[in-house]
């Protein structure tokens, strides 16, 4: 029953899943290094990757309205509930942590310019307690971030080991899924 | 004799030119810098103005003003222990930045121009600073105005820092000095 998620959605996911990666260790970089010329550009980086991620997530929730995905693969309810939780729980995070960013760069004074050349207007007023506090949201909600990615993977890992379905497959961009999965 | 002791008295008082008072909670010395392309605003918490103003006596008006560097604020104390440092400020060698009127001058209206040497890091270079001088409510003369300096004359932001693409190498620096009418 279940079908292949279609071209648009498997690039937007591996895009998005590449970012992700690249931008927590850039975040955990930039922040232990003495500060620099260097450092003030991989924050620059750090922040234009992270607006992208809330471009593409964006992008990636109209593209699932225009084309639903398919239905999930056959799995005990409760499993069911909690994949479903957990995708919704990773959308809101990517939307929701590069703007605990914006707001935290504009707390400390600093405008955000995206991709070096597109100033984004300042969310909040420069304020220090503000910025100090933010700066506690944006790292807690990376690391729910972590944990989130870590349980994903570690489903899709369980789906094509384990229980042997195509839930990891049909995501793939190169592997097509097998027969199986239209009989 | 009584006639004429007034009049040298009138005389002397006329001659000694009184401080005027800063009001120092309404009174400001801030910057403007651009940073990976956007601007960012700092000041300094503590500083010292010795100000004589006296718009029919330019010539006996006098402004002196001491900054304390090491009171910068940046909003970020990362940044602030940089800027004291050896590359920028040097505040262990350099702790105070010295301002010093040599002439001042009416440029009609409400605009004046302060003429003067700024010492900064053990460089002394000429500077003008243009003001406007008006009334407020209160009956306190606020005197504000914003002049440029080039950070690299003042050898502020050396090594790694010299490169303007990081930091510009124009820093606008205003000031705001509200003084209270003469008791």
């Amino acid at each position: 029953m279940s079908e292949h998620y279609d071209r648009g959605a498997i690039t937007l996911h591996w895009v998005t899943a590449a970012l992700i990666v690249a931008n927590l260790l850039l975040g955990l970089s930039m922040v232990a290094l003495p500060i620099s010329p260097r450092k003030l550009h991989w924050y620059l980086f750090h922040k234009s990757i992270g607006i992208t991620i809330f471009l593409l997530t964006s992008l990636r929730i109209a593209w699932r309205a225009i084309r639903p995905h398919p239905a999930p693969v056959p799995m005990p309810p409760w499993q069911r509930h909690a994949a479903r939780a957990s995708h919704a729980l990773l959308y809101v995070l990517l939307l929701v942590i590069p703007l605990s960013g914006w707001l935290y760069s504009s707390a400390t004074g600093v405008q955000v310019l995206y991709l070096g050349v597109v100033p984004l207007p300042d969310l909040v007023g420069k304020d220090k307690a503000l910025g100090d506090a933010l700066r506690i949201v944006h790292v807690s909600l990376n690391a729910c971030l972590f944990a989130v990615v870590v349980v994903h993977v570690a489903a899709a890992i369980k789906h094509h080991f384990i229980d042997r379905d195509v839930a990891l497959v049909r995501m793939l961009p190169i592997v097509k899924p097998p027969g199986i999965v239209h009989s | 004799m009584l006639p004429w002791a007034l009049g040298a008295l009138a005389f002397l008082a006329a001659g000694i030119a009184l401080a005027d008072s800063v009001v120092v909670d309404k009174s400001e010395i801030g910057f403007t810098m651009k940073q990976m392309g956007v601007k960012f605003d700092g000041g300094f918490r503590k500083w010292k103005a010795d100000v004589v103003f006296q718009p029919k006596a330019l010539a006996t008006s006098k402004v002196a003003i001491d900054v304390d560097l090491g009171s910068i604020d940046l909003a970020s104390s990362e940044s602030e222990t940089e800027a004291k440092g050896p590359l920028w400020f040097d505040t262990a060698k350099f702790p105070v930045a010295h301002f010093t009127s040599t002439s001042i001058r009416d440029l009609g209206g409400d605009r004046y121009e302060v003429v003067g040497k700024l010492m900064l890091k053990g460089i002394t270079r000429d500077c003008i600073v243009p003001l406007t001088v008006r009334t407020d409510a209160s009956g306190n003369r606020v005197a504000e105005g914003t002049f440029s300096l080039k950070r690299l004359e003042y050898r502020i932001g050396e090594g790694e820092w010299a490169d303007t693409e990081t930091v510009d190498n124009d820093i606008l620096v205003h000031v705001r000095m509200v003084l209270a009418p003469a008791a």
